[in-house]
């Protein structure tokens, strides 16, 4: 039944707009919160920032008053971005409230979406956050992945053909920098939002004004990244690592890339934060920690690595931006600063981060095989742990990027030996997955399809970790396109094939349809095949002598490299059919079941799409997620009596 | 359920033998012209025979799975309730555990044989500067060239140093890389093995001229080297 | 952090049913423990800095700072007296609030604000008589970041404590409902905290 959203906007009372004048008229256009009042602010708040910062230079009387690198770094990739969020209307509610006027009561008007338009607006919806997240990464995949195509095109042969060397580099770099900031991280927070509320049988996130918030620094962020194109000197160059101290001497863009982090980074702290205290707070009565499903376990742990971790990159990017701009040495030997202290801050964070990108697909993994397999998850307590100890241990082997990096040599070995540990809970969770399968009756539908192609894909992409693991193979390994393939498995085949289970398993719940399961397999077998193809040769050139991040090579690893840069297109088509798939069934898919896989969590309990405020009573859950099998076990039961509990003032 | 394992053992089999031919009938790795990497190898094969079997037991368990107990997409019937069972989750996580730690230890050793460098080496500074190498020779009145030349046999310790970014010291045929950073020295140590022409490879991002940044290395008898080296002077 | 329980006036309830509360702690107070956790490890990337230039770094200098330059430890210190003075009367007001003592609160309020400000004016004017600045080496830069770091989180705490007087003389808040101020004075004691191990490791180590 798709007619949940019909109806609700025909007893229209949850809306009441009188708060506002009313749409249409000029000055609401203008003045009311919208893209609008958006786009003037922000220029706006540009000119702001310019002002300050030519008054404070004059006042100080530094010379010259005019600097471009300090007004694009205030003005624009601070101040302006400050005056777009306010004009859209982020901050409104906040700013009522600190100001000490009345805020607007608890309408909720930013509750559901009533047309397409309101996917374009601050809302407040977990459920309309969610698909704006979705649907956002995947417009930052294609960019990312076509930038990929390119660079593939010039490096079909040796040489240079298409591309000058900066652009290649920029290429690569904004490349790796989408796929993660923009793509994977929000991708998984994304389906998370629509989902774990769901899962816990809460109406909504715990701030849900900060959720909205937290989306909407997303674009930004992307439209930085891809701004720093436009400057003179190309777009960011350094890599999606951007060590010092070549990042210190990259032009205008790599400020771009810097500043861009801080607000992909703010987006994911503020998300992991709500996700944490949803997660405590709001559980529906009897669900204890035991009983949770295990993809919000997973974005449980995640959450805490965000929170912990993501600090440090903002800090390695500030110091960066500091000695760009600011002429401090943090990174510059000559003045008394310690380059490799980049590296080690870069990595405190971005290997926990590796683990944010694959976590949440764990989660997801584990929903659908038990679901598809109908038998509860093998051994749940063990996965549940098997999280936290990733989430312990990943935080005590950042120094495996730095195997050749020249850090001191006693750090190696133990550093070597918590990476290779890592093997051990992620074992477990692959032998449960195969354990859960075992005996089951399993049921081959795309969202199956995907978590199996991942299992195994993310097999051999983590096998090719503890090659990297290992320091000696390591020394030759590393900064070759081994690594190239080794992120890949791990990131394409682990991380981007769960994405896809999940959007498949819950597209009948988020859209009210059905997806096409003809196409949904065309579209694994074409993904799965042209994928081996393009990026299990990578293992072999990158042993032979192939370096990472180069527009030309040697004459002998022509042939392999055309043959990955055909299959690379391939790879690119193969997804071009994922979003036909989507786009037209979603416009007009058969109608879904509200439970089309039978399964027992939360979430399928009611209407597909679910309700505005998800439950109309708070469920009372009963047992465990996955009781397949057990006689008449239920995971909830949806007493229709029971009051809603007060919230203690 | 006899039955089943045999297959599922057979199925395994398959996976692992089609999995090594992959792995031997490819040259995966360079010719070793060094004992540095020669001790690398035998890590790489250890790493590779485990990751074999693994790779082989977890798709033999998926695909024998699949193909014995799949059921059409409309069946709702549930699978048998196991919800997990202690010995095998123990086992699960010792044996991992236990191949890790193997890994780790030959690295270990390994490592720590390939650092040990032994009475009076050859010395060499290798310096990074945007795109090129330059090679010193300390030993030989700081003689300085553009190619790299060391004789056969000889322990040649590197030290590296940079004049701006970071670069990275590659011989793929050494096996031996390492990280020339601004404002610290590092070190590396390569025994060659034997004679021939490779190439020096720059393998960290360094700026527009990264991938061109590179070098020839040869290795020659003692005899020509200290011919070579007399002519640098 | 905002709940409409402090929103001036009743209102028909349209929202969503209220969630069912499954911890003891307030979500607000929670979010805010975790936003402090995350702000302390933005001071932790500072302190790592701070680390790889004074501690790892084979040319870090003999004395700190190097010759000639001095860290004014004087000023800072009486500048961390008012620090540590601002959160006993931030405590204050809390207390006075809940006990329904206006007065008192509002008084605590304002003399925790002009404490703040009096510190983040005096470590501008440290600013301007330091001797040297951010291109004088690696020990300006970690100095700088430090102090900038924590004058930021000042500001920011200054900005709440604002809001918090603001909304306090229109008479928002009552011994029942005071989140509004407990909020804001969590993070002030925070701020309060992180200067001292900014005082101790910069200053004075
Ligand atoms: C989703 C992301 C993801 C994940 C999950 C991983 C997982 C792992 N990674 Fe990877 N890694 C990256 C993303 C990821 N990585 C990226 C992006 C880079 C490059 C960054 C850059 O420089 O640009 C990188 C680079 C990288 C390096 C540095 C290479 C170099 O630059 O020199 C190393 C070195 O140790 C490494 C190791 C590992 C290990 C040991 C794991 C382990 O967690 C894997 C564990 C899993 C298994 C082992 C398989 C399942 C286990 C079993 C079936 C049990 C039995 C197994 C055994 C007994 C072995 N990774
Ligand atoms: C999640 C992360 C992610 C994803 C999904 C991908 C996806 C892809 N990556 Fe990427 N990659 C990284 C993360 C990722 N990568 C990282 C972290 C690096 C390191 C960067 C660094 O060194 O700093 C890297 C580096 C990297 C390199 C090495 C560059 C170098 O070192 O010089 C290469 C080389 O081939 C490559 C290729 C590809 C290809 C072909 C895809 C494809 O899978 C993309 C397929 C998708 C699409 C193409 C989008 C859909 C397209 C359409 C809908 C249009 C249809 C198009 C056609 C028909 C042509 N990547
Ligand atoms: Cu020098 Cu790359
Ligand atoms: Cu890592």
């Amino acid at each position: 039944m798709t007619t949940t959203h019909e109806t609700q906007q025909t007893t229209t009372p949850q809306y009441p707009e009188h708060f506002e004048p009313p749409r249409g008229t000029a000055y609401r256009l203008l003045f009311g919160p919208g893209l609008v009042r958006g786009a003037w602010m922000g220029a706006l708040f540009f000119v702001l920032g310019t002002l300050l910062v030519v008054g404070l230079r004059a006042w100080w009387g530094w010379d010259p008053v005019w600097l471009w690198p300090v007004i694009i770094t205030v003005a624009g990739l601070t101040a302006a971005p400050i005056g777009f969020l306010a004009g859209i209307g982020a901050f409104d509610y906040w700013l009522y409230y600190l100001s000490g006027r009345p805020t607007r009561p608890e309408d909720h008007s930013g509750h559901g979406a009533r047309s397409w338009r309101d996917y374009f607006r601050v809302n407040t919806d977990h459920k309309v956050i969610g698909i704006q997240y979705i649907v956002t990464t995947f417009v930052f995949f294609v960019i990312g992945g076509l930038f990929a195509m390119i660079f593939r095109a010039e490096l079909a042969q040796p040489g240079l053909q298409f591309v000058n060397s900066q652009e290649f580099n920029g290429l690569v770099s904004a490349h790796a920098t989408l796929m993660i900031f923009l793509f994977i991280i929000p991708a998984f927070a994304g389906i998370a939002n629509y989902v774990v509320p769901l899962m816990l049988g809460a109406p909504d996130m715990a701030f849900p004004r900060l959720n909205a918030l937290s989306f909407w620094l997303l674009p930004i962020a992307g439209v930085m990244f891809l701004a720093s194109f436009l400057t003179p000197g190309g777009s960011f160059a350094a890599g999606w690592t951007g060590y010092a101290p070549l990042a210190e001497g990259q032009p205008l863009g790599q400020t771009f890339f810097n500043m861009g982090v801080q607000w992909a980074g703010a987006s994911s702290v503020m998300t992991a934060l709500n996700f944490l205290v949803t997660i405590i707070t709001m559980r529906a009565p009897g669900m204890t920690f035991w009983r949770m499903p295990l993809l919000v376990w997973a974005n449980f742990t995640t959450s805490l690595l965000v929170v912990v971790a993501t600090p440090f990159i903002a800090g390695s990017q500030f110091f960066v931006l500091f000695d760009r701009v600011m002429h401090t040495d943090f990174f510059i030997p000559e003045g008394g600063g310690y380059v490799l202290g980049y590296q080690h801050i870069f990595w405190f964070y971005s290997h926990p981060a590796v683990y944010i990108m694959m976590l949440p697909g764990f989660g997801i993994v584990s929903e659908v095989i038990s679901t598809m397999a109908r038998k509860p998850i093998f051994g749940y307590r063990l996965m549940a742990l098997s999280l936290v100890g990733i989430l312990v241990l990943g935080f005590s082997v950042w120094a495996h990027h730095m195997f050749v990096a020249g850090m001191a040599d006693w750090l190696r070995v133990p550093m070597m030996i918590t990476t290779l540990l890592i093997a051990v809970p992620t074992g477990i969770k692959v032998f449960s997955w195969t354990a859960t399968l075992w005996r089951g009756r399993i049921r081959l539908t795309t969202p199956m399809l995907f978590a199996l192609g991942f299992v195994t894909m993310f097999v051999i992409g983590g096998l090719s970790g503890i090659y990297l693991g290992s320091v000696p193979v390591d020394i030759h390994a590393s900064d070759t396109y081994f690594v190239v393939a080794h992120i890949h498995y791990v990131l394409f085949g682990g991380s981007v094939f769960t994405i896809f289970a999940g959007i498949y398993y819950w597209f009948p719940k988020m859209t009210g349809r059905m997806y096409d399961e003809r196409l949904g397999k065309l579209h694994f077998w074409a993904t799965f095949i042209s994928f081996n193809l393009t990026f299990f040769p990578m293992h072999y050139v990158g042993l032979r002598g192939m370096p990472r991040r180069v527009f030309d090579y040697a004459e002998a690893f022509g042939d392999l490299n055309f043959v990955i840069s055909i299959a690379s297109f391939a790879l690119g088509a193969s997804t071009v059919v994922f979003f036909y798939n989507m786009v037209t069934s979603w416009a007009r898919g058969p109608v879904a079941e509200a439970n089309p896989w039978g399964a027992h969590t939360l979430e399928w309990q009611v209407s597909s799409p679910p309700p505005i405020f998800n439950f109309d009573e708070i469920p009372q859950v009963v047992a465990g997620p996955y009781e397949y099998g057990v006689a008449g076990a239920r995971h909830a039961v949806m007493s229709p009596a029971r009051e809603a509990q007060e919230v203690p003032a | 359920m006899r039955k089943g394992i045999v297959q599922l053992v057979a199925i395994g089999v398959v996976i692992a033998v089609a999995t090594t031919l992959v792995a031997v009938l490819f040259q995966w790795l360079p010719t070793s012209a060094s004992e540095e990497f020669d001790r690398i190898q035998d890590v790489y094969w250890l790493v590779t025979i485990i990751s074999i079997a693994i790779f082989a037991l977890v798709t033999a368990l998926i695909v024998f799975s699949v193909w014995k107990w799949r059921v059409s997409p409309d069946d709702d019937e549930d699978g048998p309730p196991i919800h997990g069972n202690t010995t095998i989750e123990i086992v699960w996580t010792a044996i991992p555990a236990l191949l890790v730690l193997v890994i780790g230890i030959v690295s270990a050793v390994v490592l720590a044989r390939n650092g040990e460098a032994g009475t009076r080496p050859l010395r060499v500074e290798a310096v990074g500067q945007q795109f090129a190498w330059r090679f010193v020779y300390p030993d030989y009145e700081n003689a300085t060239s553009g190619e790299l030349v060391l004789p056969v046999g000889k322990e040649a310790q590197f030290t590296m140093r940079s004049v701006d970014v970071i670069h990275s010291f590659w011989v793929p045929e050494f096996g031996q890389k390492m990280d020339a950073v601004p404002g610290i020295e590092t070190t590396i140590l390569v025994t060659p093995t034997r004679t021939g022409e490779f190439p020096v490879v720059c393998a960290e991002l360094c700026g527009l001229g990264h991938a061109t940044m590179r070098a020839k290395a040869r290795v020659v008898s003692e005899a020509e080297f200290e011919d070579w080296i007399a002519e640098q002077r | 952090m905002t709940s409409h329980a402090e929103a001036l006036g009743h209102h028909e309830h349209h929202g969503p049913p209220a969630a069912h509360q499954s911890s003891r702690v307030d979500p607000r107070v929670l979010g805010m423990f975790l936003f402090i956790a995350s702000e302390a490890m933005i001071f932790g990337s500072f302190f790592a800095a701070y680390f790889f230039v004074r501690v790892v770094n084979p040319d870090a200098p003999g004395t700190w700072p190097p010759e000639p330059f001095h860290f004014p430890v004087f000023v800072a210190g009486v500048n961390t007296i008012i620090l540590v003075t601002s959160s006993f009367t931030m405590h204050w007001a809390l207390q006075s609030i809940k006990r329904g003592q206006r007065t008192a609160f509002l008084a605590g309020m304002v003399l925790t604000f002009l404490m703040g400000l009096a510190f983040l004016l005096t470590q501008v004017i440290e600013y301007l008589h330091v001797g040297f600045n951010t291109g004088d080496g690696a020990f300006a830069s970690v100095f700088f970041g430090l102090t900038g770091l924590h004058g930021a989180h000042v500001a920011v705490g200054l900005s709440l404590l604002g809001m918090v007087i603001i909304r306090g003389f229109r008479g928002h808040y009552s011994p029942e409902h005071h989140h509004g101020v407990e909020l804001p004075g969590i993070y002030w004691h925070f701020v309060d905290v992180m200067w001292i191990v900014v005082y101790a490791t910069v200053y004075l180590i």
